[in-house]
């Protein structure tokens, strides 16, 4: 495995499983990935009913995480692949692979999340999508 | 004429006693009449703001209690409330200690069809984007929905309403008359008249998020064909022409008023000298709303609207908001001191003064008197006692898993009750006591407050057993303007009497602290105002222990027969009392108490229970009742009438 598919496979783990907190006024600790479901929901109402009162400011305040969260974990990704870099392509299939089993493992057994938007307080990787 | 007919009136209550055989009211309706009926009224205790699963936004909080259930409520027994399993059965229940005599479900009328269409697949529009997001992500649905709709400029309809909206309006059809036939089924039409109840609606105009919203209450059973929506009819002007031409003008008996609400976060657009399109108010605008808009709401869930903190009056600090628009609720908004001016309700009192003078006698277009009400969204009328809050469901703390632990946003309350003095408890009395102002608002507790205006009223009037008879035989009850001074040396006599709330029902209650009269006057073409001390102890030090919410000392009751002592005859006036409780625990402390939190040690306290150690958060509060003003005029004014 190449470090640079190693890096988009942590990538995609840890953007769909690693949970960040939502600042402003729902809160909430979700993963990357919800926060972009929720600004592309947002985007579609806006693009298709018009984007009258808060939403406007709705929609930046989940452009805002959606970025920042994406970013954090891009960055945590290719750390971790860095890291991985001098190990050899086996090994890294394995560590990397395992990662991510280990991460949809837990996040799956666990209710990690606070979801304030979804139908539950808390919830695990399902119950968030 | 008036001191005739009020004099009549006592005669007949003191040769019959209190209850008279046969009730001499105007009815507009058929029902049997109240067994106890008192010519000299009686207070009843209720709350005209009441949202249902029927409102987009308390369905959207996980409401599922609908208008009977609040019907259900208010009369005393136990209601669901969030959450809901699976099968839908409540996991929480709610009851009042003691019931209300009145109540009525104002659901918003926007987004009737819309709340119907998102939850019956049934129905067209069940799949489209927007509900689909609304059920997968109720708050984001929330708060997409609400913005949308009521905080707009021009709002308008979702696309899956169809051509001019057809389909949400006719899917409001059944819900609107489901409103309808849930006041009738519980309204007590026997003699033993225990709960009266109303047909109305809030009309929901937030333009650029600025809140303007209305209650509309009918009369009787007789109401619109479909309630005016802020969608359809998106100024005050517009719904006051509906409310007119649908309703007072139709000959079929329908008769209306609407009561303004939450001026604290209107961002000064509730109490404007302009129409919406920025005309200057003519005369007939004024009196136009005076006729329609007899009280307004000076105290609710979402804070108190009375007056502004910071000015002389130090007991203005009371439940503020620190933002000025309504749809500042989910973030920062502006400080107090930002406010622009005519947000609270006495600064509307003072300039429908300053308004009248310009544009002529009986064109005071806010000529309010005052009520309170909870605004609750659980379906739960008059759930305001302070120590079993669980919030109102009306904020951006979420309630559908049940209530939070620190139940609502700090900076919230249980909300108040609205006080109607009758003759009985019937619709036809109680409504005519909110159309003549003969109403006070109270931030929760049951106190009991009369208040006459007069000229003559003799300084002992407060040990006389017939306070009330005197009252209203020598002048004016609360919400009525003082008869011509009988020479030009006399001042106005206010005469105000409380009782403290006594509980019951385990309730907890605080004596009483003092009265004081506000006033307000006209000076040089600008309002002014002044707070008086009339009664009971104003340097009190009581207070209450925060541990054990044990109140201080106070009294049972207070009374005065006041005399303005800088009156000008030459300038109009209002004066309005307040009763003030001595100190007792505010809803977070109860609630911080109940879960022992304990702020010495920060470790301890769980994350939802921070707010219990935030010191800016106040620990107690000082409960209240507003009367609504008596005027004066000068004779001058009233000879020109």
């Amino acid at each position: 495995m190449s470090v640079r598919r190693a890096a988009w496979l942590l990538f995609a783990a840890f953007a769909l499983t690693l949970p960040f907190p939502a600042v402003g006024p729902f809160g909430g600790f979700v993963p990357a990935v919800h926060h972009v479901v929720l600004l592309a929901a947002t985007l579609a109402v806006a693009v298709a009913e018009g984007a009258a009162g808060p939403v406007p400011r709705i929609l930046a305040l989940f452009a805002v995480h959606a970025a920042v969260t994406l970013a954090l974990t891009g960055l945590a990704a290719w750390l971790c692949a860095r890291l991985l870099a001098s190990r050899s392509p086996a090994t890294r299939r394995t560590v990397v692979w395992a990662v991510c089993a280990a991460l949809l493992a837990v996040s799956l057994a666990f209710e990690l999340y606070e979801t304030p938007f979804g139908r539950a307080p808390t919830a695990n990787l399902l119950g968030v999508f | 004429m008036r001191v005739l007919a009020a004099g009549c009136v006592t005669l007949i209550a003191l040769t019959t006693g209190a209850v008279a055989e046969q009730s001499p009211l105007a009815r507009s309706e058929e029902r049997l009449p109240c067994a106890h009926y008192d010519p000299l009224r009686r207070p009843f205790f209720g709350d005209t703001h009441v949202h249902t699963a029927f409102s987009f936004d308390a369905w959207g909080q996980g409401t599922l209690a609908g208008p009977r259930d609040a019907y259900r409520f208010a009369r005393g027994e136990a209601i669901g409330m969030q959450p809901y399993d699976a099968e839908g059965r409540a996991q929480g229940q709610i009851q009042l200690r003691r019931p209300l005599d009145y109540a009525v479900v104002t659901d918003h009328s926007d987004l009737l069809g819309e709340t119907q269409i998102c939850q019956n697949e049934a129905l067209p529009g069940y799949d489209s984007l927007v509900c689909r997001v609304v059920r997968h992500f109720p708050k984001l649905g929330y708060a997409l929905v609400n913005g949308h709709v009521y905080s707009s400029e021009q709002p308008a309809r979702y696309s899956f309403c169809g051509s001019g909206g057809t389909a949400c309006l006719d899917a409001g059809r059944g819900p609107w008359r489901e409103i309808q036939e849930a006041a009738e089924a519980y309204y007590d039409r026997s003699s033993a008249c225990q709960l009266t109840t109303f047909v109305g609606y809030e009309w929901t105009g937030m333009p650029g998020g600025d809140n303007i919203h209305r209650n509309v209450i009918f009369r009787n059973a007789v109401a619109q064909a479909y309630p005016t929506t802020y969608i359809e009819t998106p100024t005050p002007e517009g719904l006051w022409h509906a409310l007119e031409s649908e309703c007072l003008a139709a000959g079929n008996g329908c008769d209306v008023i609407a009561i303004p609400h939450n001026s604290n976060v209107s961002n000064g657009r509730m109490f404007t000298a302009t129409r919406s399109d920025g005309a200057p108010l003519t005369a007939a605008d004024a009196r136009t709303r005076a006729r329609l808009e007899t009280l307004v709401e000076v105290t609710q869930h979402k804070g108190d609207s009375e007056c502004r903190a910071g000015a002389e009056d130090e007991l203005c600090g009371y439940e503020k908001l620190s933002i000025a628009r309504m749809m500042d609720m989910a973030g920062a908004g502006a400080a107090p001191a930002d406010l622009p001016p005519l947000v609270y309700v006495r600064e509307a009192l003072g300039f429908g003064l300053v308004l009248e003078q310009r544009l002529g006698r009986g064109a005071n277009p806010f000529r309010f008197g005052l009520i309170g009400a909870t605004d609750t969204h659980l379906a739960a009328p008059g759930m305001v006692d302070e120590d079993s809050f669980r919030g109102h469901a009306a904020g951006t703390v979420s309630v559908r898993w049940g209530a939070p632990p620190y139940p609502d946003r700090p900076d919230f309350n249980p909300g108040g009750l609205g006080v109607l003095w009758a003759e009985e408890n019937s619709r036809d009395a109680l409504f005519d006591a909110m159309r003549r102002r003969e109403a006070y608002g109270t931030s929760g507790p049951r106190i009991t407050v009369r208040f006459f205006g007069g000229w003559t009223y003799p300084e002992n009037l407060c040990g006389n057993p017939n306070f009330a008879a005197v009252g209203y035989a020598g002048g004016v009850p609360m919400g009525g303007e003082l008869p011509p001074a009988p020479d030009m040396h006399r001042a106005p006599r206010l005469a105000v009497w409380a009782l403290r709330d006594s509980g019951g029902g385990g309730a907890p209650s605080a004596p009483l602290q003092r009265i004081q009269i506000v006033k307000g006057w006209v000076e040089d073409g600008a309002s002014r105002e002044r707070v008086y001390e009339v009664a009971g102890d104003p340097a009190s030090t009581a207070s209450v222990d925060l541990a054990t919410c044990t109140p201080g000392h106070g009294f049972e009751q207070l009374c005065r027969v006041w005399t303005d002592p800088d009156f000008d005859a030459s300038a109009p006036a209002f004066y309005y009392a307040r009763v003030v409780e001595s100190p007792s625990c505010r809803w977070n402390t109860w609630a911080c108490n109940a879960h022992r939190v304990d702020c010495r040690d920060p470790a301890s306290v769980p994350r939802e229970l921070a707010a219990c150690c935030d010191a800016s958060v106040p620990k107690a509060i000082q409960e209240r009742a507003w009367t609504s003003p008596i005027w004066y005029a000068p004779a001058a004014a009233s000879a020109t009438h």
